[in-house]
C-alpha cells in the first residue's frame, strides 16, 4: 500500500498545495479548513484534487505466456488495460517503447516514455490451471512495487473476465492502496417494447450483459446485499408492488410478507446485510418499514406520516441514514439526513432562495463522506447528478451536464457513479468518476432503469475457487 | 295520407277476403297429391305475431339495458387525467367522477381497482409515489360521496406503462392519469337509477 504518487520526488508536495489553496479558494475557507481536509482524508489527500493531466502514467508491457498460456495472455491484458483506464486514477499510455524485447523489465526504457508505473504479465499454463502472475513497478525508483498469483479459470467460462477484473483491481490497490472497480457488476432494470421490465446484470465493463429474472411483469428498484450474494427489488407479480429477494447463486426467491396495503417501493439493504428497509406508499399514510429477512421476521416500522418517505440508504457504519421526503408538502420530494435509531431529519437537498426544488433518489457512499442524488435544474423533467460533500460543509458537487440524467449508485471506491442517462440518441447506463468527471457508456440502446453498483466481488471469487 | 292508408287497409283486407273465397268455392276432383292449402288462421296468425311482438319488445328492452349496462361500465372503466406534478382532482375528472358515483351506488357489489400512472418526466421512483396519490385522490372522492372505502384498492405504476409512447405535450396529458379495473361484480353493473 503506498499513496498515489506522482513522477519526481516534489511533485506529490506541489500538487497537495496546489490542492489546498484550490479547495480553499472553493470553500471561500483558510488554509486551516484545508488542513482539515487533509486530515479527514488521510493518504487520499489528493483524491478530490487532482484530475487526467496530474494522474500516475502507467504502462502495460505486452503479457506474455508459457506452458500454453500464450493464447490467453493477450486477452488478459486487454481486459485489464481497459479496466486500468476505466479506473480513471492513471494516464495509460497507449504506445510502446520501439525497441522492446518481450521479456525483460528495462527500466531505462520506460523512463524515456515517461511512465511512473509499469504493469507487467505472465499467463502459465493452458485450460482450467491456468495463472497470471501480474507485477506493478516502479519506474522512476526501479523496483517492484508488489506482485501475485492470480488463478484463472476456463477461457471459456462466465468468471474468466471476473478473473482478470480481480487482478486489475489488484493493480489499483497496489498503487493507490484504495479499491478498484473492475470486479464489480451492475444490475439495473430494463423496459421492454411490450411494456414488461426485467432485472439484467452486466459487469463493470460493460461485457457479460444477461437477463436475471423472467417474470412478464415489471421488475425493478434492485439493490445489491452487502455480500454481494443476493439483490432485493420489487416486482408486480402478483399485481401489486411487492418486495423479493433474489439469492444470485441459488435463483432461490423469497417474498417480504406484506401485512399492510399499499405499495412496496424502494427496497435497500441495511449496512449489515441482515434486513431490508423499504417505503410503504397508499392510503394516505406512508412511511418506511424494514424486516428482517436473515431471521424472516421483525416488521417494524422506521417513519411514518402524511407524505412519502422514499429511497432510504444508509451510511457505511448504518448509524445515519439518509431518504428523500415530500414533508414539506410542496408536491416535490427532497432529501434528509437523520440518525437510524429516530430523531429529527435534516435537509440535506440546497433549499436556495426561499425554494427547495425537486431532489431525489440518493445513496450514501460506501466510503461514508459524500451522499449522491439527482435534481432537477433549469425545468421540468431535466434531472442532473449531485453530490453532497458531508465533510465539505455539505458542499454540493454537479457531476453531469449532457442530457437528463437519474438514479445514481455508488462504485465500491466511493468515487465512481452508474446512472441511467438519457441522450438525444437514446437512453443507457453511464459511468461518471466524480474525481475526474470523465464519462463513459456502460449499456447504451436501452431502456434501463435504476442500476445498483455490487460491492466487489472479488472476495466472492476467491472463495468460490 | 289518410286514403292511402285507408286504401292499404282495403288491400289487405281485400287479399285475405279473396283467399277465403277461394277456399270456400267447390273444387273440382284433383289428383291426391295437391291437398287444400289450408290458408291462414287469423287467431293462430294473431297469437304468432303477438308473440314476435312481445319477443321484439323483450329484446329491445334486454339490448337496452345491455347497452345501458355497457354504457355503466364503460363510465366506469374512463380514465381521469391529472395535471403536471398533481394530484388533485381536475373539474374535468370530477365531471366523469360523479357519474361513477352515480354508477357505484347503484351496483353494490362491484369493486375497482384504481391504478395510478404519472407522465416520464419526474423521478422513477418518486413518480411510482405520485401515481399512488393520484389512486388515492380518486379514493378519497368516492368516500366523500358515501361510497365504503374497501370497494377500492390503489396501486400505482409511476411512469412504466405510459399510455401514448412519445415525449411531447399532448402526450404527456394523456399519460397522467388513473385507470379503473373492476375486480369485481362486473356481471352486476347497474345504469345510475333515475
Amino acid at each position: 500500500m503506498r499513496d498515489q504518487r506522482l513522477r519526481g520526488a516534489g511533485w506529490p508536495w506541489a500538487v497537495r498545495v496546489l490542492g489546498a489553496l484550490l479547495l480553499s479558494g472553493a470553500m471561500g475557507t483558510t488554509a486551516l479548513a484545508a488542513q482539515d481536509v487533509e486530515e479527514r482524508f488521510p493518504g487520499v489527500s489528493l483524491g478530490i484534487t487532482y484530475d487526467g493531466r496530474q494522474a500516475a502514467t502507467l504502462a502495460i508491457q505486452p503479457f506474455t505466456g508459457r506452458l500454453g498460456g500464450e493464447n490467453i495472455a493477450e486477452r488478459v491484458q486487454n481486459i485489464i488495460g481497459r479496466d486500468l483506464r476505466y479506473s480513471n486514477r492513471f494516464q495509460v499510455l497507449d504506445e510502446l517503447p520501439a525497441s522492446l524485447s518481450a521479456d525483460e523489465v528495462d527500466y531505462g526504457l520506460w523512463d524515456q516514455m515517461r511512465a511512473d508505473y509499469l504493469v507487467t504479465g505472465r499467463v502459465e499454463g493452458a485450460g482450467t490451471t491456468s495463472t497470471l502472475v501480474l507485477e506493478l513497478h516502479d519506474v522512476v525508483y526501479r523496483e517492484v512495487v508488489d506482485r501475485g498469483r492470480f488463478p484463472l479459470p476456463n477461457p471459456e467460462s462466465q468468471d474468466f473476465r471476473m478473473a482478470a477484473h480481480v487482478a486489475a483491481d489488484a493493480v489499483v490497490m497496489w498503487a493507490t492502496g484504495e479499491p478498484g472497480i473492475a470486479a464489480t457488476r451492475i444490475i439495473y432494470s430494463q423496459r421492454m417494447d411490450d411494456g414488461n421490465q426485467d432485472l439484467w446484470i452486466v459487469d463493470s465493463d460493460g461485457e457479460n450483459r444477461r437477463r436475471l429474472t423472467n417474470h412478464e411483469s415489471i421488475s425493478m428498484s434492485p439493490d445489491w446485499s452487502p455480500d454481494g450474494r443476493r439483490v432485493v427489488y420489487l416486482s408486480y407479480r402478483t399485481g401489486l408492488p411487492r418486495i423479493y429477494e433474489l439469492n444470485l447463486e441459488t435463483g432461490a426467491e423469497k417474498m417480504v410478507p406484506a401485512p399492510r396495503s399499499g405499495d412496496y417501493l424502494t427496497p435497500a439493504y441495511t449496512p449489515d446485510g441482515e434486513s431490508v428497509v423499504f417505503s410503504i406508499v397508499g392510503s394516505g399514510r406512508s412511511g418506511l418499514f424494514s424486516y428482517n429477512l436473515a431471521r424472516d421476521c421483525c416488521f417494524a416500522n422506521i417513519s411514518e406520516g402524511a407524505y412519502e418517505d422514499m429511497s432510504p440508504t444508509f451510511s457505511p457504519d448504518g448509524s445515519r441514514m439518509a431518504f428523500s421526503s415530500n414533508r414539506l408538502g410542496v408536491g416535490a420530494p427532497q432529501i434528509y439526513v437523520r440518525p437510524t435509531n429516530g430523531g429529527s431529519a435534516e435537509l440535506l437537498s440546497p433549499y436556495a432562495f426561499g425554494r427547495p426544488g425537486y431532489y431525489t433518489s440518493p445513496e450514501w457512499s460506501p466510503l461514508g463522506n459524500r451522499v449522491a442524488y439527482h435534481g432537477r435544474v433549469e425545468r421540468r423533467g431535466v434531472h442532473q447528478i449531485l453530490i453532497s460533500e458531508l465533510d465539505q460543509r455539505n458542499r454540493i458537487v454537479r457531476v453531469t451536464s449532457e442530457g437528463v440524467n437519474e438514479d445514481p449508485s455508488w462504485a465500491p471506491d466511493g468515487r465512481h457513479l452508474v446512472f441511467v442517462g438519457e441522450r438525444s440518441w437514446g437512453r443507457g447506463l453511464f459511468i461518471v468518476d466524480a474525481v475526474t468527471g470523465n464519462v463513459r457508456t456502460l449499456v447504451s440502446g436501452v431502456r434501463a432503469n435504476v442500476p445498483s453498483w455490487s460491492p466487489s466481488l472479488a472476495p466472492r471469487m476467491a472463495e468460490d475457487r | 295520407m289518410h286514403y292511402r292508408r285507408l286504401f292499404f287497409v282495403f288491400a289487405v283486407l281485400g287479399a285475405v277476403t279473396l283467399g277465403a273465397c277461394r277456399r270456400e268455392s267447390p273444387e273440382p276432383p284433383a289428383p291426391p297429391q295437391e291437398q287444400p292449402d289450408p290458408g291462414p288462421d287469423m287467431d293462430s296468425l294473431q297469437r304468432v305475431q303477438d308473440s314476435i311482438a312481445a319477443a321484439e319488445e323483450a329484446a329491445r328492452r334486454q339490448a337496452e339495458l345491455e347497452r345501458a349496462q355497457a354504457d355503466a361500465r364503460a363510465t366506469l372503466e374512463q380514465m381521469v387525467f391529472f395535471e403536471y406534478d398533481e394530484s388533485a382532482i381536475t373539474p374535468q375528472a370530477e365531471q366523469v367522477l360523479r357519474q361513477k358515483v352515480s354508477i357505484l351506488e347503484a351496483s353494490p357489489n362491484v369493486r375497482v381497482r384504481l391504478e395510478g400512472h404519472t407522465d416520464e418526466r419526474g423521478s422513477v421512483e418518486y413518480n411510482q409515489a405520485l401515481g399512488n396519490r393520484r389512486a388515492e385522490s380518486v379514493r378519497a372522492f368516492f368516500v366523500q360521496f358515501g361510497l365504503s372505502s374497501d370497494r377500492f384498492e390503489t396501486t400505482s405504476y409511476g411512469e412504466e406503462r405510459p399510455l401514448v409512447n412519445r415525449s411531447d405535450e399532448a402526450a404527456w396529458a394523456q399519460n397522467r392519469r388513473v385507470e379503473f379495473v373492476i375486480t369485481a361484480g362486473a356481471d352486476q353493473i347497474n345504469p345510475p337509477s333515475m
